[in-house]
């Protein structure tokens, strides 16, 4: 078993002599006047699973199909395993795709479907029927063979989709919104499915979402993405607890946002003076400026109820419960502070919500740690 | 309280009396005895006997059946061709142009597009000597112009509500782009095809006014000669023909619907 810090230093995103298997060199891709894709650069490495993230209309899709060959970049180029494919049609790119919408071929039978790929590469009749029922079996339709797409049901497609897609081996698989067209707890149990198949199957996989939670569970690596252009790149983890600007804090997950300057530095710690009680400490990975204008940004399961409030305490904070949301297994709760600021916090509910502590209108000290929070200088 | 039904539906059976009656008149005096044709005497097929034995009328019908099926193909080949450009080429130079010439047809009365056809086949006979006499090739032609509107239109429709992925995925596992015509545009559309071929045989089989500016001595066509013949007084035989004539459209329109709605399902 390796240790956590081995495997660390086994990821190729931070080895420098590891080669990226798909490059992305500086794309840009314009419809009239409208960049869609504005001077995008990835390395994707062998094995992954990247995932590009971001609303709807932020260029995700048009890259991912740019990857495919189904629209071509206004400039810049695309490596794939050190070969540069940018002027590479679709139908040589040694690539495939699950769209969206399945794009089930809805004259032939779920065989036939798996099939047509394997047939323009002029495959044996004997190896093509290997293969499809090779893929039949890993996806576990093989009594599905025969229906055609309008007798499946939503999942069923989403499989046979998927099956087409591999059907042909290749080593970088692009998958459009995979899980999007499912319903909820289909998409959970599929979710861990397809990180099972990818990684028994040893393909780069490259995703498009707007869902986040999907990305956080599925992904080594993903890229949060706005109007066309590259916010953040980076594991799960860091995007959720490092973000490195306010767009990404704010797109993944829920944040307290204090907007201020820096008025002093210590050691790795800053100090930031706010609108909203003193001023605050945290631990900052960047030297600082004083003077900038700064974020001071908190999860709100990173705060927690102040049992001892003092007047010099490190970023504590009184306030009056305002909301109460109850999910079950934590509650939120908004908090409102000096200066009428909202600061949101979960807590878990360790005791059952008829004897919970807190309730409406009551005064509460909070606080939080230097350590659990980042400061945005963008 | 329930809803009386009654005045609806007398209303929808005098609508279907109006547009059927007639015709059922006249399959009924088809078989009818009597030379007279509004007075019944007796059932007979005669009439069918000796339209089979009236050879100018078969020729008539035999040249219109081949000028409807060439028609009705070129004008699915060109037809497609045009929707495929509106539909799948975006905004091209001269779209909006190449769109209104082409439905213009569909508005434009049958007798100026035929005037100005047969202006257009005396005009190229001086000038390159062809087409060399008017008949069967110039009344394909007029015929081709406007019923290759017609199916622009169906096969345009068809085409607009295709899922473009599937023309992408099939492309992405391999397919060149002829290819993917072949084997997954084509058969989406099939259906749309048949009854664009189906409508521009009818259109064609049934047209006289554009067929009588450029026929020529010799290439009368079936609308033609009914129409001739109606005028010196109509003869049984007029009517057993237009029954067959009704069976064959009626099995037509059958078959383009049953297509469609497979198309659909699909």
């Amino acid at each position: 078993m390796a240790t956590l810090a081995e495997r660390r230093s086994l990821e190729p995103w931070q080895d420098p002599k590891a080669v990226p298997y798909l490059r992305i060199d500086r794309i840009t891709k314009k419809f009239g006047d409208v960049y869609a894709v504005d001077d995008v650069s990835l390395e994707i490495f062998q094995g992954e699973f990247f995932s590009l993230l971001g609303s709807s209309g932020c260029g995700k899709s048009t890259l991912l199909r740019m990857l495919a060959g189904l629209e071509y970049p206004s400039s810049g180029r695309i490596y794939i395993d050190g070969v540069d494919v940018t002027d590479v049609p679709a139908y040589s790119r040694p690539v495939n795709m699950m769209f969206q919408s399945y794009a089930l071929f809805p004259h032939m039978s779920v065989e036939q479907n798996i099939e047509f790929g394997l047939k323009q590469d002029r495959m044996s009749r004997r190896e093509r029927g290997e293969r499809v029922g090779e893929m039949l079996e890993l996806l576990k339709i093989t009594e599905l063979r025969k229906r055609r797409p309008d007798q499946l049901s939503g999942g069923q497609r989403q499989r046979v989709a998927l099956a087409r897609s591999l059907a042909k081996h290749p080593k970088l698989l692009l998958l459009d919104e995979p899980l999007g067209a499912l319903d909820k707890r289909l998409r959970e149990n599929t979710q861990f499915e397809l990180v099972n198949l990818q990684e028994r199957l040893g393909i780069t996989f490259v995703t498009v979402t707007h869902d986040q939670e999907e990305a956080m569970t599925m992904s080594t690596r993903i890229a949060v993405m706005d109007a066309g252009q590259i916010m953040q790149v980076d594991t799960p983890t860091a995007i959720y607890e490092f973000p490195t600007c306010r767009l990404v804090a704010e797109f993944i997950g829920s944040i307290n946002l204090f907007e201020g300057k820096v008025v002093a530095t210590e050691g790795d710690e800053v100090v930031v003076e706010t609108r909203v009680g003193r001023p605050m400490r945290m631990r900052s990975f960047h030297p600082m400026v004083l003077g900038t204008p700064v974020t001071v940004a908190v999860r709100p399961e990173k705060m927690r109820l102040c049992a001892d409030f003092r007047e010099d305490g490190v970023n504590q904070l009184k306030g009056r419960v305002e909301d109460i949301a109850y999910l079950g297994d934590v509650s939120i709760y908004r908090i409102r502070v000096g200066d009428g600021a909202l600061v949101e916090m979960t807590l878990t509910n360790v005791q059952p919500r008829t004897e919970q502590a807190l309730t409406w209108e009551q005064e509460v000290a909070i606080e939080w740690s230097p350590t659990s929070g980042v400061v945005l200088t963008e | 309280m329930r809803r009386r039904r009654w005045p609806l539906l007398t209303v929808l059976a005098f609508g279907y009396a109006f547009l059927y009656v007639p015709i059922l008149l006249l399959i009924l005096y088809s078989f009818n005895e009597s030379r007279l044709v509004t007075v019944w005497t007796g059932f007979s097929t005669k009439w069918y006997v000796e339209l089979f034995r009236n050879k100018q009328l078969l020729d008539a019908a035999w040249l219109s059946v081949r000028i409807a099926a060439v028609n009705a193909t070129l004008a699915v080949v060109l037809g497609t061709l045009a929707a495929n450009a509106l539909v799948r080429h975006g905004t091209f130079r001269g779209r909006t142009g190449f769109e209104l010439l082409l439905t213009a047809p569909l508005v434009m009365p049958d007798v100026i597009i035929g005037l100005s056809l047969l202006l257009l086949f005396v005009a190229m006979q001086q000038t390159i000597g062809w087409p060399d006499g008017r008949g069967f090739t110039t009344i394909t032609i007029a015929h081709v112009t406007f019923s290759m509107a017609y199916v622009a239109v169906v096969v345009r429709a068809r085409l607009s509500q295709m899922d473009r992925s599937l023309e992408e995925a099939a492309m992405d596992l391999g397919a060149r782009p002829l290819r993917v015509y072949l084997a997954i545009t084509l058969p989406l559309i099939a259906p749309a095809l048949l009854s664009g071929w189906l409508l521009a045989f009818t259109l064609s089989l049934d047209d006289l006014v554009i067929a009588s500016f450029v026929a020529g001595p010799g290439s009368t066509t079936l609308p033609m000669v009914i129409y001739s013949s109606v005028r010196m007084g109509v003869s049984p035989q007029i009517n057993a023909l237009a029954t067959i004539i009704v069976a064959v459209v009626t099995l037509a329109v059958v078959i383009a619907g049953i297509s469609m709605r497979r198309g659909r399902g699909a």
